[in-house]
């Protein structure tokens, strides 16, 4: 890795303080496990001079639950919230999400905050520098996407503009179904982000100079179930090719609420809104849990080698759907 | 400790570093993997990958198993890490009882990935008496093996278990 400095910060305000006095050449470094690959492949035009280390932050890993639902602190190891008694019993899909992601040792290092922000697994993007020189693109500021004319199997089915590159946060899926949202601490203050509005097609909303310090979870619907899949070509490490997360409410036999979220095929993480009203007073039989995994993947625009990644999604969402209405019982 | 310094507990001994960029320093950049191997001789641990991918070079920080190739030596500042060349009986030099396991179970080939394999399955047994088929196999999904080891792995670490009564 090429050099840079290195700072310890105590608190939230001191690393807000930093990333603003070093607009552009600064970087939060928590796990690190993204930040280390991002800079070990050089792949960005821009190398930070500083990274500001928040991983020594005191009481940034906490797991709390009231009335108003469950905060994580962006701190949290994802080994802590796939192991966590609470998440597990109560937030199914948010600790399947989180013990899928990578490697145990990988888990035992990134944190939650840092698997909402990492950067795209796109090949194009993370062309290592070292070898011929980084790809520009669209992403990086300068020239077009290199997916739509080339290798795109993994890239988006839907939702790409000026950039194609699907989001790789497993719990930004698991988030949606939740209806989550990320807290956020700026040099103008705070805000809430909700998931649904954290990705864009070229990055996310993070503004220069702002961290992610909370994930929130309102209260959930009385009675609900939830199911997590997550489609790879090798059950650890890997990125999603596909990944769904479902939650569902089912009253007297007919469905009450259905959320279908689908991770991997666009930029952020996607609600099926049009499946999931078509679920709601409904009973979920065979053929009415097929009809909403195929309105879950309509209007799919897939590029010219993932066409396969619409049909894995309308599985995925089917099996998940099936298993949690199977739930409720 | 100083503002400019760096002090490490690798397998029990204390280490002390200049930051810095000078010969002998540890510059902010270099991560674990690298100040073990290249500043402290512990070339037991192993770089594959460097990428977070292959788990070779596997280390317990703070007695949880972490990747040093992902690990910036500068944030491991007071906090103890434990290497494969850690495990023996620093007085006797017998084996740990994992370590030994592996040998009379022929767990490796080329045994480039073992010394990382090893230190999860210390973790493990460290952290449950007595882990299913499938605890055992979670655990070391982050260990790549090209020579397929695996199968021998698996029966090391039950022989390990065994040993323990």
């Amino acid at each position: 890795m090429k050099p840079f400095r290195h700072i310890n910060v105590p608190g939230v305000a001191e690393a807000v303080d930093y990333l603003n006095k070093f607009p552009g050449s600064s970087r939060l470094i928590a796990g690190g496990t993204d930040l280390l690959g991002v800079l070990k492949d050089d792949i960005l035009p821009a190398y930070p001079e500083l990274l500001i280390n928040i991983k020594a932050i005191p009481g940034l890993d906490y797991l709390r639950e009231d009335e108003n639902g469950l905060s994580i602190g962006a701190l949290v190891k994802l080994a802590f919230l796939a192991r966590s008694p609470l998440v597990r019993e109560k937030y199914k899909v948010l600790a399947d999400a989180a013990r899928s992601v990578g490697t145990p040792q990988l888990r035992n290092m990134a944190t939650v905050g840092g698997n909402l922000g990492q950067e795209t697994r796109c090949w194009y993007y993370r062309y290592p520098h070292g070898i011929g020189g980084r790809i520009q693109c669209q992403r990086k500021g300068s020239g077009p996407c290199l997916a739509v004319g080339g290798d795109n199997r993994y890239h988006v089915i839907m939702g790409g503009k000026g950039c194609f590159a699907a989001c790789p946060s497993d719990l930004a899926t698991a988030l949606a179904a939740l209806e989550g949202s990320i807290k956020t601490e700026g040099a103008g203050g705070g805000r809430i982000i909700s998931i649904g509005e954290f990705f864009h097609p070229l990055g996310n909303a993070l503004k220069a100079g702002e961290m992610i310090v909370e994930l929130q979870v309102p209260p959930l619907p009385a009675g609900s179930r939830q199911h997590w899949l997550k489609y790879t070509l090798r059950e650890p490490v890997d990125f999603a090719v596909v990944s769904v997360a479902v939650l569902t409410v089912l009253e007297a036999g007919i469905c009450r609420e259905a959320r279908i979220a689908l991770g991997a095929v666009a930029p952020g993480p996607l609600r099926a809104l049009q499946a999931e009203q078509f679920l709601k007073g409904k009973e979920p039989i065979p053929e009415v849990l097929q009809e909403a995994a195929v309105l879950a993947v309509q209007g799919a625009k897939p590029l010219s080698k993932n066409g396969y990644k619409v049909e894995i999604a309308r599985v995925l969402v089917l099996r998940a759907l099936e298993a949690s209405f199977a739930g409720h019982k | 400790m100083k503002e400019n310094g760096l002090l490490l507990m690798v397998n029990g001994q204390s280490y002390e570093f200049k930051i810095g960029t000078g010969p002998g320093e540890v510059s902010p950049s270099h991560t674990l993997a690298r100040t073990l191997r290249e500043d402290l001789g512990l070339t037991g641990t192993k770089v594959g990958c460097n990428k977070g991918e292959c788990g070779a070079c596997t280390v317990l920080l703070e007695g949880t198993p972490v990747l040093s190739c992902l690990t910036l030596t500068v944030e491991c500042n007071g906090k103890r890490v434990t290497t494969i060349e850690g495990l023996e009986d620093p007085e006797t030099g017998e084996l740990d009882p994992v370590q030994q396991s592996f040998l009379e179970s022929g767990a490796f080939q080329c045994g480039f990935c073992t010394p990382g394999m090893i230190m999860t399955v210390k973790a493990l047994l460290g952290d449950m008496p007595a882990p299913t088929e499938l605890e055992i196999k979670e655990a070391l999904s982050g260990h790549y093996c090209r020579c397929i080891s695996h199968y021998h792995v698996l029966d090391a670490v039950g022989r390990a278990i065994g040993k323990r009564g």
